[in-house]
């Protein structure tokens, strides 16, 4: 059969790659690579803010009625692929957990492909004493590549705790409007100050472990692992982080962010709370955004004074005039029925749009169409009154 | 009908009929009653006996015999059982799966019951997916889908394996060549990850006629299987009509074409309100037909939806449009490429015209079974090209009428094939020490090539994936590769649509720049082809001309694998051939007269297909009797003959195996003849043609010196022009030699 073999290495046109030198690095003395770190407690601003309430309206998801920070297990893996098929490994995973003495970073990483039964063993009698998870893009890669492992090496994966806090999430919806990108990388860097130095990038990671089961150097598996290690101490700062400005928003600086809060607390229906958020960033480039919220939220309490004054207030300053005329020509026709009056205010909108614009923009003409369909709705309304 | 040269008649068959099985739930015999069926076909008896006897079967069912019961019946009634069960429905392509999926969902809505069958391909909703994955009793699906996306991320669709029952494969007879090979491989992939989740499917497949149905089933599932050919349908009268153009140039043999004939029958049929479908060889030939039909049957506004061309490469929508007006009688007249060759349900048509012979014995007996489908009368027309394949056929009616329809051949453990769904079986599952791959013996010799090049990694007894891609993504079954053009007319400037789709060999044929695109018989000039972006940008013309591009074919021998000498120095050998096709101008011809206008450039790359083939290398005493020229002409006309006559005795289509000269083949600078599979990497034909290349030297020699022409003819060693004065007797000479 050596002609198979032959005729299988003529079929390869690529360049072939040096075969595996694989003397004696599979030792059964080469036991799972498993090691704990332990981080001052003081590393992580207050806990006290991650109660069951405020996390849920972070993570948009039910939490147990009482939450203290030792219940939360932060995880994250290092994986030989992206793809997300049933193929991909992670051959290192980190853990991290507050004890009484500090929060303890354990890392597990298999020296080659057969240690891995028992790096998930290991994993599961972990995980099940947690009864939330907390991980960065968990959701979608982390957690389905572990129940992937655990239903190849037909294990059970009910150890996966039920409640998943995945920060990526609130992280983009809090902080994408100010720092764009929201890689772990990026957030850690912006808002704890990390610097990674010789940082080995998340794209080479598969192949350096590759390369480590073939040349056996261990150096790149430590930069893996502290990698590792610093993504998990920052995804636990991020949690608490999240919660504290959730809480206390007046403690944030930056509008965009009180915006952004603001937009959250909307979404989980915490209305008065995002008006507290609009007042404090009616300010700078996200004045007009602000006004144009508290002017809806003050329509739906039923305070059409007040928003109509802030209608006015964002015309005297030139905010977003096309929706400040719009949103007074309703208040005026269904509020305080003065169709006279919201006529006048709808002129006034299709006389702005009137002006002419350099781009083609859909948007604007269909706001166009649909302010003449007022318009004209007004105007007969006026005539069959007079 | 001076042009008849033959007439059959087919008696009716009455059906034979078997009770409801015992096996079988009740409330399906209550929804059958209902529909007013109180038996079944014996064939269908038979196919839920063998189920529930756990055996795996293929069932051979011409069109119209109640072939979807074959597997319905078992399958739903497994589930009616044992509500867990779960069966997975392969079809070739979307369109059948939907067409099939609406039959079971009106049996189970009869049914009143809650059994899950939905379909899973490209075009399912994210949101659904994940329902069909958690609940769906049958799930429908393509090989692609199974291949790319299902098995790749088993994990997601743990229910489905661990309670597989059956594994339905419907219209096996397409998967043949390398899309079955690839199929093969990817049931090997499923049957490991079934064994692993603990599950042990059957297998119920259905093939139309084919010679060799049990084999092929045996073939592509790895397990010896039954077949059941026993058809219990009862059929109506069939008249069966061979056609031949009258000959319009006696010197040449050249007859009146094929597409002017079957317009004067088809405009009979037509006339007479004979619902008829045509089936005609190629898309281009689609297209004037339907617009020569449309022409006869415009009302006053121009409506002439009567007539209808369809083919692939039209939307899903309007084929369903098509489909639908066929089934309620608003359409007269379809005229179709062999898509419509496949199950699906288009009603009842009278009458059948074949632009041509199809190719294989199988589809022109698929093709004719598409009129007539109720128990009714029914008329095939064969209208016979000057094709030397088809003359062959209306020269020798007993061949056609005797002989056994082609085998359908599938080479599983084609090394390209093999290995590709190796690599994507090891991404699945690790392999153990001693495990095979389906029934390949030597695994254990890919594996370790695999772990040669770090593509696995040998550990313990296991071999584990070292790769950070998934391998599935670079493979597909289909062609080289995946990606689709899509056809855009800009006709509007300010309304750009799509009109259709094409695929990627078929592109640098039709779609070239400057070439007239037929879509529903308008004309469009194709403006701009984005190669790259896989668009082509049309616009409407009208002009009185079609185009028609050359393909250029060349070889480079690769590698030789066996050899043998045979009489006076003339060398046979089996290899591997790169051949490369590139298309590099067109011919502008005028319709009605076909005749050429002028010429075009066709700026696009070359393909390349690595195959196996086999080739005769022609010593220089022998090429050196002969002038340059002379030798010429004797090539191209023994390259015509065993055209004829290799798909015949190999028993495949004509396109699977192509045969090629070189007056001086590069490296030995002799006169060669090549013949070869025209699949990459090769379905075993060449092999075949290797071994019997006596038998098809005779049979060529046969067929030129039986043939009545003097000097060559389209029929035999092609037409004068082509191979010169007394360029079939030379051809004849060198055969002789090839031979003595």
């Amino acid at each position: 059969m050596a002609g198979l073999l032959n005729k299988l290495r003529m079929m390869d046109t690529a360049g072939k790659k040096p075969p595996t030198t694989n003397e004696d690095l599979h030792s059964p003395a080469v036991r799972l690579y498993h090691k704990e770190f332990l981080y001052p407690i003081t590393t992580f601003c207050d806990r006290r803010s991650a109660t069951p309430d405020i996390l849920e309206k972070v993570f948009e998801c039910a939490f147990p009625a009482k939450v203290s920070p030792e219940d939360v297990l932060f995880l994250d893996t290092e994986t030989t692929g992206l793809s997300g098929g049933v193929g991909t490994i992670a051959f290192q995973i980190g853990l991290g957990y507050f004890s009484r003495v500090g929060f303890v970073v354990e890392q597990y990483l298999m020296h080659d492909y057969p240690q891995e039964p028992e790096m998930l063993r290991q994993l599961a009698a972990r995980m099940q004493r947690f009864p939330i998870i907390c991980t960065f893009n968990g959701k979608t890669f982390d957690v389905p590549l572990l129940r992937n492992r655990f239903i190849m090496n037909r294990m059970s994966d009910d150890c996966i705790p039920v409640t998943h806090a995945d920060v990526l999430y609130p992280a983009r919806r809090l902080w994408k409007l100010r720092l764009g990108q929201c890689t772990l990388g990026n957030l850690e860097n912006q808002l704890l100050g990390v610097e990674r130095e010789d940082d080995l990038p998340g794209a080479m990671v598969p192949q350096a472990y590759f390369q480590y089961l073939k040349d056996r150097d261990f150096s790149q598996m430590e930069k893996v692992l502290e990698h590792n290690r610093q993504d998990i101490v920052s995804l636990a700062q991020l949690y608490f982080e999240l919660c504290r400005l959730m809480a206390r928003p007046e403690e944030i600086v930056q509008c965009e962010d009180l915006l952004s809060l603001a937009r959250m607390c909307e979404r989980t229906g915490d209305s008065q709370r995002a008006n507290k958020c609009y007042r404090m960033c009616a300010k700078g480039d996200t004045r007009a955004e602000a006004f144009r919220a508290m002017s809806i939220h003050a329509k739906r309490q039923g305070q059409t004074d007040t928003a109509i004054k802030l209608c006015k207030a964002m015309l005297s300053r030139g905010d977003d005039p096309i929706y400040a005329y719009e949103a007074l020509a309703k208040l005026y026709e269904h509020q305080l029925r003065q169709p006279e009056q919201a006529l006048h205010y709808t002129r006034q909108a299709l006389l702005i749009l009137a002006e002419p614009s350099l781009e083609y923009d859909e948007k604007r003409m269909e706001k166009q169409e649909s302010l003449k369909h007022r318009y004209a709705r007004l105007r007969r309304k006026l005539n069959q009154n007079t | 009908m001076d042009c008849v040269t033959e007439w059959r008649t087919l008696p009716a068959t009455e059906g034979q009929y078997a009770d409801f099985p015992d096996a079988m739930d009740a409330r399906i015999k209550t929804v059958l009653q209902k529909r007013g069926i109180y038996r079944l076909y014996t064939h269908q008896a038979e196919c839920f006996q063998l189920a529930s006897q756990g055996k795996d079967y293929v069932v051979v069912t011409p069109t119209a015999s109640g072939k979807t019961m074959c597997y319905n019946l078992p399958v739903v009634s497994a589930i009616l059982n044992n509500p867990d069960s779960r069966a997975l429905y392969l079809f070739p392509t979307k369109a059948l799966s939907a067409d099939q999926v609406s039959g079971l969902y009106s049996m189970i809505e009869e049914l009143g019951v809650d059994i899950k069958a939905y379909t899973y391909d490209g075009d399912t909703q994210g949101a659904a997916r994940k329902a069909i994955r958690q609940a769906g009793h049958i799930v429908v699906t393509n090989p692609d889908m199974l291949h790319a996306n299902i098995l790749p991320h088993h994990t997601k669709w743990v229910k489905l394996f661990e309670n597989l029952k059956y594994i339905v494969i419907d219209e096996i007879h397409t998967y043949r060549g390398i899309f079955g090979s690839h199929l093969a491989n990817v049931l090997r992939r499923l049957i490991r990850l079934c064994a692993f989740y603990g599950s042990h499917p059957q297998f119920i497949l259905c093939s139309a006629t084919i010679a060799n149905p049990a084999e092929l089933a045996t073939a592509l599932t790895g397990r010896s299987i039954e077949a059941v050919t026993n058809n219990g349908a009862p059929m109506g009268e069939r008249h069966f009509v061979f056609y031949n153009p009258p000959v319009v140039n006696k010197p040449l043999g050249i007859r009146r074409g094929v597409v002017p004939e079957v317009r004067r029958v088809s405009e009979k049929l037509l006339s007479n309100g004979i619902p008829t479908i045509v089936f005609c060889k190629s898309r281009i030939q689609v297209e004037i037909m339907t617009r020569y039909m449309k022409d006869c049957v415009k009302d006053a506004y121009g409506f002439s939806g009567r007539v209808r061309g369809y083919r692939g490469g039209y939307l899903p929508g309007e084929r369903h449009e098509i489909e639908r007006g066929l089934r309620a009688g608003e359409v007269d007249m379809v005229i179709s490429t062999n898509a419509l060759e496949l199950g699906i349900d288009i009603g009842s048509l009278s009458a059948c015209v074949l632009c041509g012979y199809p190719g294989t014995i199988a589809s022109t007996w698929q093709q004719a079974g598409r009129a007539g489908r109720r128990k009714e009368t029914a008329l095939t027309i064969m209208v016979a090209s000057s094709a030397a394949l088809d003359q062959y056929i209306i020269e020798n009616p007993d061949y056609f009428f005797n002989a056994s329809p082609e085998h359908a051949l599938v080479q599983p453990d084609n090394l390209y094939v093999l290995t590709s769904h190796l690599k994507c079986s090891a991404y699945e599952l690790p392999f153990e020490d001693g495990e095979n791959f389906g029934n390949v013996k030597d695994t254990d010799q890919f594996l370790e090539y695999l772990t040669e090049n770090n593509i696995l990694r040998h550990l313990d007894d296991k071999y584990y994936w070292m790769e950070e891609e998934l391998p599935s993504g670079e493979i597909s079954l289909r062609s080289a590769t995946s990606e689709n053009y899509i056809i855009i007319d800009i006709t509007n400037p300010a309304h750009h649509r799509v009109i259709g789709e094409m695929d990627h060999f078929t592109v640098p044929m039709l779609l070239h720049e400057n070439a007239i695109y037929m879509h529903e018989a308008r004309q469009y000039q194709v403006e701009k082809l984005d190669y790259d972006a896989c668009k082509a940008y049309i616009r409407a013309v009208d002009v009185d001309y079609y185009t028609d591009a050359d393909l250029n074919v060349s070889l480079h021998i690769l590698d030789d694998l066996e050899q043998k000498q045979l009489p006076n120095n003339v060398t046979l050998t089996l290899g591997e051939l790169r051949v490369s096709t590139i298309v590099k101008i067109f011919k502008k011809m005028k319709l009605d007269t076909h005749e050429t206008l002028g010429f075009g450039v066709v700026r696009l790359p070359q393909t390349d297909m690595h195959t196996t083939g086999m080739w005769w290398t022609i010593p220089d005493s022998l090429a050196f009797r002969y002038s340059n020229d002379d030798l010429q002409g004797a090539l191209v006309a023994i390259s015509n003959l065993l055209g004829i006559v290799a798909p015949l005795y190999l028993m495949c289509a004509p396109h699977d195996v192509r045969v090629v000269y070189q007056v001086k083949a590069p490296i030995t600078d002799k006169p060669t003849i090549f013949l070869y599979d025209s699949y990459p990497g090769g379905v075993g034909l060449s092999e075949k043609a290797y071994q019997m290349q006596e038998m098809l030297l005779e049979e060529a020699l046969k067929v030129a010196t039986g043939c009545g022409c003097e000097d060559g003819c389209p029929a035999c060693a092609g037409p004068l022009a082509e191979i010169g004065e007394g360029g079939k007797q030379r051809a004849i000479a060198v055969l002789k030699e090839l031979l003595s």
